[in-house]
């Protein structure tokens, strides 16, 4: 179970969201939508240990994100957590393959099989020797969301995953989040504005941030 | 830092060296005694073997001198040819009681025209046991042969690390015979010549009052062998240090080279670095990723100076007259090579302690929404 309690956080004195509460049961989804510059980005990443909160507290199951060293948090979200960024955050000087890998490296597993059964799924078996920086925009969303699910993830965090995506490729992302997320039993919290998304996930809960505050 | 360790090595392994084969030469002699000139130039002569000897003395007041009663012992020796650029020396048994040498197979010297031989100049000339050899005449090999009077090996010397490797030793009567061409020379002791007489003094309180006594009253010179080359250093000093703050300079060029180096990757590198971070990579282990980095270039970079330091020292050993003439092998160098190498690899990591400590303190947030 994902817990928090009381969240806030401000920049520069500024209070960008506060007194967030929010809990999600084991394999219970979470959408978070509101409008643009409300801090849904910055909660996802508070949420993902990447950023401390002003106030509050996160608890995964019985760990209390927060009170873990950095180092632990950096082990715990290589563990427990993936990410689908919304610029993808992939490196583009390695291959698909190659980003895959050295996400598995993080996650502490040696074991390379089951990255090649990942790419099967996302259809890039073919083109994992291929640079990101050399993919489309659709491909690239396509190894985001293959890299979020090595190392059976517990919680997938996605942050407008198909914010720059046609119709085509919207339905092909999406999808595979939720085959995936189901496939490995994670709970998916998931930041979008696309209806489309939407329809095709079914949320369990909404944190509409602009209600909150 | 390869450049700069290369020469760092290269320095050391020379001016060590030297200063061992100098040290080593000197079989604790105090004293040379020769014809006038430069006394630095009698010593390099006629201890090292390097120099062309100042001149000649008479036997019949070398003789004189050994039986001073300051002098515990002395020996005679008298150069003037060579075989293969390796010294023909007159001498006697005494010579080579003052390298402890031993033989390696045959015997000693008992008649004129017998010699024996050190191992380098049986290495390199091939000479065995009973095999002649032609002397030239001169100290470098010139080609004016004294083909009537071969001399005869009977003796092959063990290695001893000293100039006595490099030398071919027979007895006085041998050069005597060679460079007269009346036997009947030999009979007549008041014009025979020798070309120094290295001395020992009984006590050293000889140290200053003979060699004036000598200087003053004779028409020889007395010098001071490690008088001598300390004054010969003295002066080569300033080349050395030239040349080691050089390499200091080319190495400390190359640390700023490898943090720079380092600095520049990890800007390059630090959106990457922070991705690194999101899927679970820790700060110690990015660390240690930036340190392993560095020092496997800076390793690398001085092991193989190293190797082409030692590679280009051994060839001039080889190559040049340093190697026939100074160099014998001595290995007392490595330490003093290791603890340099020891020095640069601390510099090395602490050098990319600085780009780590950056890395370790990056904020990925900030890092990925700036780039």
């Amino acid at each position: 179970m994902l817990i928090c309690e009381n969240l806030s956080f401000s920049i520069d004195g500024h209070k960008l969201f506060s007194n967030i509460d929010f809990k999600i049961k084991k394999e219970k989804d979470l959408l978070i939508t509101g409008p643009s510059g409300i801090g849904k980005t910055t909660l996802l990443s508070v949420l993902c240990g990447l950023q401390i909160p002003t106030e509050g507290s996160i608890r995964y199951n019985d760990i209390s994100l927060y009170s873990l060293s950095e180092n632990k948090i950096d082990e715990f979200r290589g563990k427990q957590l993936g990410i689908v960024f919304q610029s993808f955050n992939l490196i583009n000087a390695f291959t698909i393959k190659q980003n895959l890998q050295i996400a598995n490296t993080a996650e502490g597993s040696q074991d390379t099989d089951h990255l090649y059964d990942l790419l099967e799924r996302v259809g890039l078996a073919d083109k994992s020797h291929i640079k990101v920086s050399n993919l489309s925009i659709g491909e690239k969303q396509r190894v985001a969301v293959a890299r979020a699910f090595i190392g059976q993830p517990k919680w997938i965090f996605c942050d407008e995953p198909t914010s720059s995506l046609d119709d085509k490729n919207t339905d092909i992302i999406t999808n595979l989040i939720k085959e995936e997320s189901l496939r490995h039993k994670a709970s998916l919290i998931l930041i979008t504005h696309d209806k489309r998304v939407q329809s095709i996930l079914n949320f369990n809960e909404i944190l509409r941030l602009g209600e909150v505050l | 830092m390869i450049l700069g360790v290369t020469i760092i090595t290269l320095s050391v392994l020379v001016n060590q060296i030297t200063k061992n084969t100098f040290t080593k030469n000197n079989p604790n002699l105090d004293v040379v005694v020769g014809a006038k000139g430069s006394p630095l130039q009698l010593v390099l002569s006629s201890i090292h073997h390097i120099d062309i000897p100042t001149g000649n003395i008479s036997y019949k007041n070398a003789k004189k001198i050994m039986k001073h009663p300051a002098i515990k012992f002395g020996v005679p020796i008298s150069l003037g040819d060579n075989f293969q650029n390796y010294r023909i020396v007159g001498t006697d048994k005494k010579f080579l009681k003052l390298y402890d040498a031993e033989l390696e197979i045959g015997s000693m010297w008992e008649k004129p025209m017998q010699s024996v031989i050190g191992s380098n100049v049986a290495n390199f000339t091939k000479l065995k046991i009973d095999k002649f050899f032609v002397g030239s005449h001169g100290l470098i090999d010139t080609g004016d042969i004294h083909s009537e009077q071969p001399y005869k090996v009977v003796g092959i010397l063990k290695k001893t690390g000293t100039i006595l490797d490099n030398l071919i030793i027979t007895s006085l009567n041998s050069v005597w015979n060679l460079h007269s061409n009346q036997n009947d020379i030999l009979k007549k002791s008041d014009s025979l010549e020798v070309t120094a007489l290295l001395l020992k003094y009984k006590n050293k309180t000889s140290v200053f009052s003979f060699p004036r006594l000598i200087n003053k009253n004779t028409s020889m010179q007395a010098a001071s062998p490690n008088l001598e080359i300390s004054k010969l250093f003295k002066l080569t000093g300033g080349a050395h240090k030239i040349i080691n703050y050089l390499s200091i300079i080319i190495v400390s060029l190359s640390f700023a080279g490898i943090l720079f180096t380092l600095l520049n990757n990890i800007n390059e590198r630090k959106y990457d670095l922070a991705i690194l971070r999101t899927l679970g990579f820790t700060r110690e282990r990015i660390f240690s990723i930036i340190l392993i980095e560095g020092m496997t270039i800076s390793i690398l970079g001085s092991f193989i100076g190293l190797i082409l330091g030692s590679i280009v020292y051994k060839c001039i050993e080889f190559f040049s007259l340093l190697g026939r003439n100074i160099v014998t092998g001595q290995l007392d160098f490595i330490y003093e090579i290791l603890i340099i190498w020891f020095v640069i690899l601390i510099i090395s990591f602490l050098t990319c302690l600085i780009p780590c400590i950056k890395v370790y303190k990056q904020n990925i947030r900030n890092t990925l929404l700036n780039s």
